[in-house]
C-alpha cells in the first residue's frame, strides 16, 4: 500500500485572523508522519478565505482523524475538513 | 484536443491481489498514456529484479514517484483517455479508516470498475467494495472478471458464468440493476478483451470490450431537480454583511431571495446574497462551495451539521431511521443498545442501534437471520437507529447525497451505511 495524499480545507475562526500567521502555525503543527506538499489560500465568500493544504501521509497511517485533530487544535482554526484522499 | 473531452472520475475497486493495479497499468498502456518505450524500460529493469510477471503493476509503482513530484494542491491522479472521455483513476486507500473521507468528502467517483479474479470469485473485499460503491452513490459499474488466463482450464466460459452469477447476486442485493452492467472476461496480464475482443482465447464472449464499456458510460447529471440541501460547514458573522453560513450545495438550486429553513435548528430566513470564490452569484448549483448571507437568522441560531433547504420542502429531521449497513471492522460484536457516532454530511451525532432487524447473506441477498442477537465484521444488516439528538438524514432513494453515513467508534470506521426509511420528528 502506498502513501496517501490528502487535501484538507481549514477555515479560520473569523475574517480577522491573519492568514499568513495561521499558515505558519499550521505548517509547524504537521506531525512527523505527514509532510506538507502544497498550501494555498482559497477565497470563499464575503472576504472569508480558507486555507487548503495538500499533505502526504505515511503509508502506515490509518485514516486522517489524527492529523485533523492536530490541525483543529491550532489557534485561530474554526474547522478542518478533508476534501479528498487518494493513493499516490 | 484531449482537454476538450468530457472527464469522468473512475474508481478501480476489488479484492486485494485480484489485479487492480495490473488492469490500470494495462489500460494506461493500451490507451497510450504510457508509451511502449517506457514499458520496455521497466520490463527490462523489472526482470533484472525478478519481477517480470507483474510488470504492469510495477510500472504503476514506478510512476508513483513521478506523480508524487507532480502533486500540487490538486492531487495528481493517474489519467488515461479513450476516444470519448478522459478518465482520472481514483485509487482509494485500502485502509478502512479512509472510508469516512469518501463518504463525507467532496470527491466522488462517477463510475467504477470492479475487478474480480475468476479463479477466486467473490471475496471479502469484493463484497465490501460493492456495498461501499452503492453507499457512496457510484451508480455506474463495469465488472472485469480478471485472470481468465488462470482459470482451470484457461479461459473457461463455465467459470466466467459462475463468477458472473455470483457477482450478480451480490449486486442485486445492494440494488444495482444487473441487466445494465457489463461483465467482461479479461486478462489484464495478457490483454484479452480490453481494446479488442479476444477471438482466440474467448471466442464465446461477444459483448463489449473494456474500452467500449468505458465509452458507454454516461456523464453524471447534476442533481439540480432534487430538493435543495446544503449541509452547514461553519457559520460566520461578517461585519457589514451579517450572518454567513458556509457549505457545499449537495442537491437542488439556491437562488437569491429564496425562503429557506435550517434543520434541525428550525430557523427560517431569506437568502440575501450568495458568493462563490468571493464573487456574487445569482444561484448556486450542486458541487458549489458557497457562503450565503441570510436575513432573519443570527449566528447562534444555526451550527455545523444543520442542513439548509427551502421552506416548502424542508430537510427531514429523524426521530428514528432504518438503514442497511455493512460492518467493516469491529473488535467484538455489535448488538442492540450499541451507541457509536454517526458521521452523516457535516453532522457527527451519537446514535443508538435500537434493533438489528435482519442479517443479510451477501451471496444471495436474502435474509440470513431475522432479529439476530449480534452482527460482526463482514456482516451486512438492516438496523433501526435512534439519534441521541435531532439529526437530518434523508432516504437514500430520494436524496442519496444526504442518505449515506459512516459509523465510527474507538477511533475506527466501524461500518458504512445508507438510510432506507425515516420516521420524522
Amino acid at each position: 500500500m502506498g502513501d496517501v495524499a490528502a487535501k484538507i480545507r481549514i477555515m479560520p475562526e473569523s475574517t480577522d485572523i491573519d492568514l499568513a500567521e495561521l499558515k505558519a502555525a499550521l505548517k509547524n503543527a504537521i506531525p512527523d508522519y505527514a509532510r506538507l506538499h502544497a498550501m494555498e489560500e482559497r477565497p470563499i465568500a464575503f472576504g472569508l478565505k480558507a486555507i487548503v493544504m495538500a499533505v502526504i501521509l505515511d503509508k502506515n497511517v490509518a485514516g486522517t482523524e489524527g492529523i485533523e485533530g492536530i490541525l483543529a487544535s491550532v489557534k485561530g482554526v474554526e474547522s478542518v475538513e478533508v476534501e479528498e484522499v487518494g493513493l499516490l | 484536443m484531449a482537454e476538450a473531452k468530457p472527464h469522468l472520475n473512475l474508481a478501480v475497486i476489488g479484492h486485494v491481489d485480484h489485479g487492480k493495479s495490473t488492469l490500470v497499468g494495462r489500460m494506461m498502456y493500451e490507451t497510450g498514456a504510457v508509451d511502449q518505450h517506457t514499458i520496455d524500460e521497466y520490463r527490462k529493469e523489472a526482470s533484472s529484479k525478478g519481477k517480470s510477471t507483474f510488470e504492469f503493476a510495477w510500472v504503476m509503482d514506478s510512476l508513483k514517484e513521478e506523480r508524487e513530484r507532480g502533486v500540487t494542491i490538486d492531487i495528481a491522479h493517474q489519467r488515461f483517455d479513450t476516444d470519448k472521455y478522459y478518465f482520472t483513476v481514483v485509487d482509494c486507500p485500502g485502509h478502512r479508516d479512509f472510508i469516512k473521507n469518501m463518504i463525507t468528502g467532496a470527491s466522488q467517483a462517477d463510475a467504477a470498475i470492479l475487478v474480480v479474479a475468476a479463479p477466486d470469485g467473490v471475496m471479502a473485499q469484493t463484497k465490501e467494495h460493492v456495498f461501499l460503491s452503492r453507499t457512496l452513490g457510484v451508480s455506474q459499474l463495469i465488472i472485469a472478471i480478471n485472470k481468465m488466463d488462470d482459470t482451470k482450464p484457461a479461459y473457461s466460459e463455465e467459470r466466467y458464468k459462475e463468477v458472473k452469477e455470483e457477482v450478480s447476486k451480490l449486486l442485486k442485493m445492494v440494488g444495482f440493476k444487473v441487466d445494465e452492467i457489463p461483465f467482461i472476461p479479461v486478462s489484464a496480464f495478457e490483454g484479452d478483451n480490453l481494446t479488442k475482443l479476444s477471438d482466440k482465447n474467448t471466442p464465446w464472449y461477444k459483448g463489449a470490450t473494456m474500452i467500449e464499456a468505458l465509452n458507454n458510460l454516461k456523464m453524471p447529471v447534476k442533481p439540480t431537480t432534487l430538493p435543495l440541501r446544503v449541509p452547514v460547514q461553519d457559520v460566520y458573522t461578517i461585519s457589514g454583511v451579517g450572518t454567513v453560513p458556509v457549505g457545499r450545495v449537495e442537491t437542488g438550486v439556491m437562488k437569491k431571495g429564496d425562503k429557506i429553513i435550517f434543520e434541525p435548528a428550525n430557523a427560517a430566513g431569506e437568502v440575501k446574497s450568495i458568493e462563490m470564490h468571493h464573487e456574487e452569484v445569482p444561484e448556486a448549483l450542486p458541487g458549489d462551495n458557497i457562503g450565503w448571507n441570510v436575513r432573519g437568522i443570527g449566528r447562534n441560531d444555526i451550527r455545523r451539521g444543520d442542513v439548509c433547504g427551502h421552506v416548502d420542502n424542508p430537510p427531514t429531521v429523524a426521530k428514528e431511521f432504518t438503514a442497511q449497513i455493512v460492518v467493516l471492522q469491529h473488535p467484538s460484536a455489535i448488538s442492540a443498545g450499541y451507541t457509536p457516532v454517526f458521521h452523516c454530511h457535516t453532522s457527527q451525532i451519537a446514535c443508538t442501534i435500537t434493533e438489528i432487524k435482519a442479517k443479510l447473506d451477501p451471496r444471495t441477498g436474502s435474509v440470513k437471520e431475522q432479529n439476530p442477537a449480534f452482527i460482526k465484521a463482514g456482516d451486512a444488516a438492516i438496523i433501526t437507529v435512534r439519534p441521541s439528538k435531532p439529526m437530518v438524514i434523508e432516504k437514500v432513494k430520494e436524496i442519496p447525497q444526504l442518505g449515506r453515513f459512516a459509523i465510527r467508534d474507538m477511533g475506527q470506521t466501524i461500518a458504512a451505511g445508507m438510510c432506507q426509511n425515516v420516521t420524522p420528528r
